[in-house]
């Protein structure tokens, strides 16, 4: 088995006065897609705030490479390969995108492959380079999603969390995402997804868990958890349309 | 108003203009990194004014040569600011503001201790001479400092632009919690900060000590005026900050020649409001992500 590169360990995690998450355990394997479902307020945001040190946590560990992570700032989480490309996509609206990309590339170990990662993020997302001198605020909210994805990947981070990437993207964007996606894991980064696109995301994830009012209630491979029933019912109850939605 | 008058009153407005945005610039650095209204801006550089005239009495060195003395004077009191913003309670923008009303009342009185209530002045005989230029006189000192002001304003513009460290603080300032998923040290972006614009402060008093009376209360104003600078310019806005800090100094250096001192308040003011319904940018969408 190979070894786990991330590991949270019976994590309780919330706001100031909201606990959210009670007794969270995961693990995602080096080189694994893991995807996070669950329905609207599960906690993945949360969790993943957690994970990426936005959030402080209040009892259990998380592990990168069997080092506690836990407790530390951030950037040293981020410094360690650990990127989050957050809800509501949190894009520098005034600076340009160019200059969004370069701070993507902001920790050392990003330095020497920043034309690399750009010529990979131009051909998935030819758009960026046409308005790559234009002010993030001014793209349409597909762009900015493009634009976030790229963000996170001119770090070149080891873990590459998501939370709900493929909101506002055509299918034909997101398809294409998907592809690199694909590349990116086989060429060994590992990535953790939340969100919305459930069918979507377990079709692409190696493993998945399904979270419910803080608790991980389910895991197993994606395919999987596709065919789970107690999946389809508590993303069917809650998400209004089913597990299609929305559609993706 | 004769041409010569005009030409005048546009140098020393352009020159006015360079002090306030040097002075804009702090305070909206400060305000972006810490979500904070440092009330006590202008008094600190009153400050920073009042050490470079001490030094200067006491040593008769150039005040040129005081500018950086009285910059890394205030270091010190970055740290205290840095210590006690840290700690400010949400929201902060309302918190702050009781906050520095207490430090800028107190620095106020420690100067007033110090110094007494009389007005000041660098009154330095190396920067009095004048210079012809075609059929204009033009005030030495005026154009050295100057000079020196936007000196700094461009340096300033380049580390915020070009440098890592200049990349970190904008970053941090749009979005601290973004830019710390991107492995900026956002505490440490804070704490430079800080420590910047309090070194821009202390030079900025100096420059301003040689064109301007020194008095305790002076700061009030200078802050009022940041503040109305970083409303039209917006956080971060580098070049608008330029932009309105020198046409703030010129409209202001054309109503004093044209009408006197009577008129200069109300004609600020008039633009103030004016810029304000005219759009609604600045602070406000500084703030927002
Ligand atoms: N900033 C906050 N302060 C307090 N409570 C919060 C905050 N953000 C989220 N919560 C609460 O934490 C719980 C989990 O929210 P979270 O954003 O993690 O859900 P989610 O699974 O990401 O949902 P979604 O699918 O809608 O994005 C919710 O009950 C929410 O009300
Ligand atoms: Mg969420």
């Amino acid at each position: 088995m190979t070894r786990a590169l991330l590991e949270v360990e019976g994590v309780e995690a919330g706001y100031d006065d909201v606990r959210v998450l009670h007794a969270c355990s995961l693990e995602v394997r080096a080189g694994e897609f893991v995807a996070l479902v669950g329905p609207n307020g599960a906690g993945k945001s949360t969790l993943l705030k957690t994970i990426t040190g936005l959030l402080p946590v209040s009892a259990g560990a998380i592990r990168l490479d069997g080092e506690r992570i836990d407790g530390l700032p951030p950037y040293a989480i981020a410094a360690r390969g650990v990127a989050l490309i957050p809800e509501g996509r949190r894009l520098f609206a005034p600076l340009t995108v160019r200059e969004n990309l370069e701070l993507g590339a902001f920790l050392p170990r990003a330095h020497g492959q920043e034309e690399e990662t750009l010529r990979l993020i131009f051909r998935l997302f030819p758009v960026l380079q046409e308005k790559a001198l234009a002010p993030a605020g001014v793209l349409s909210g597909g762009e900015q999603q493009m634009l976030a994805l790229a963000r996170g990947l001119m770090a070149r981070p080891r873990l590459l969390c998501l939370d709900d990437p493929f909101l506002g993207l055509a299918r034909l964007v997101t398809n294409r995402f998907c592809q690199a996606i694909r590349e990116i894991t086989a060429e060994g980064m590992t990535i953790l997804a939340a969100g919305q696109h459930v069918r979507r995301l377990l079709r692409l994830a190696h493993r998945a868990y399904l979270l419910e009012e803080g608790h991980v209630v389910l895991s197993g491979p994606g395919t999987g958890l596709l065919q789970d029933e107690r999946l389809r019912r508590s993303l069917i109850e809650l998400i209004p349309g089913g597990v299609d939605q929305p559609t993706g | 108003m004769s041409l010569n008058t005009l030409a005048q009153a546009l140098v020393s407005g352009a020159l006015l203009g360079c002090f306030y945005t040097l002075m804009a610039l702090s305070f909206s650095m400060i305000l972006g990194v810490t979500r904070g209204l440092n009330l006590a801006h202008g008094d600190l550089i009153i400050l920073g004014g009042y050490l470079g005239y001490w030094l200067w009495s006491g040593s008769g060195l150039h005040p040129l040569f005081l500018v950086p003395v009285a910059a890394a004077a205030l270091l010190p009191l970055a740290l205290v600011w840095h210590w006690l913003f840290h700690r400010l309670p949400e929201p902060r923008e309302l918190s702050s503001l009781v906050l520095t009303f207490g430090l800028s009342l107190l620095l106020q009185n420690i100067m007033l201790a110090l110094w007494r209530g009389e007005y000041r002045l660098i009154a330095s005989e190396s920067l009095t001479g004048s210079l012809g230029l075609g059929g204009l006189r033009l005030n030495q000192g005026r154009l050295i400092v100057a000079a020196a002001a936007l000196l700094v304003v461009g340096g300033l513009f380049l580390g915020l632009t070009r440098t890592r460290w200049g990349r970190a603080v904008r970053a941090t300032s749009l979005d601290r919690d973004a830019a710390a998923l991107l492995g900026i040290n956002v505490d440490a972006a804070t704490r430079t900060t800080f420590l910047l614009a309090f070194c821009l402060c202390g030079a900025t008093g100096v420059l301003f000590a040689t064109l301007h009376y020194l008095y305790p209360a002076g700061g009030i104003e200078l802050t009022l005026l940041a503040i109305v600078l970083t409303i039209w310019a917006g956080v971060g806005r580098l070049r608008s900050v330029l932009a309105a800090g020198i046409l703030l100094g010129v409209i202001e250096a054309l109503t004093l020649a044209w009408s006197g001192p009577r008129w200069r308040e109300l004609v600020v003011a008039l633009m103030l409001l004016g810029s304000l319904l005219a759009r609604s940018g600045g602070l406000a969408r500084g703030w927002s992500h």
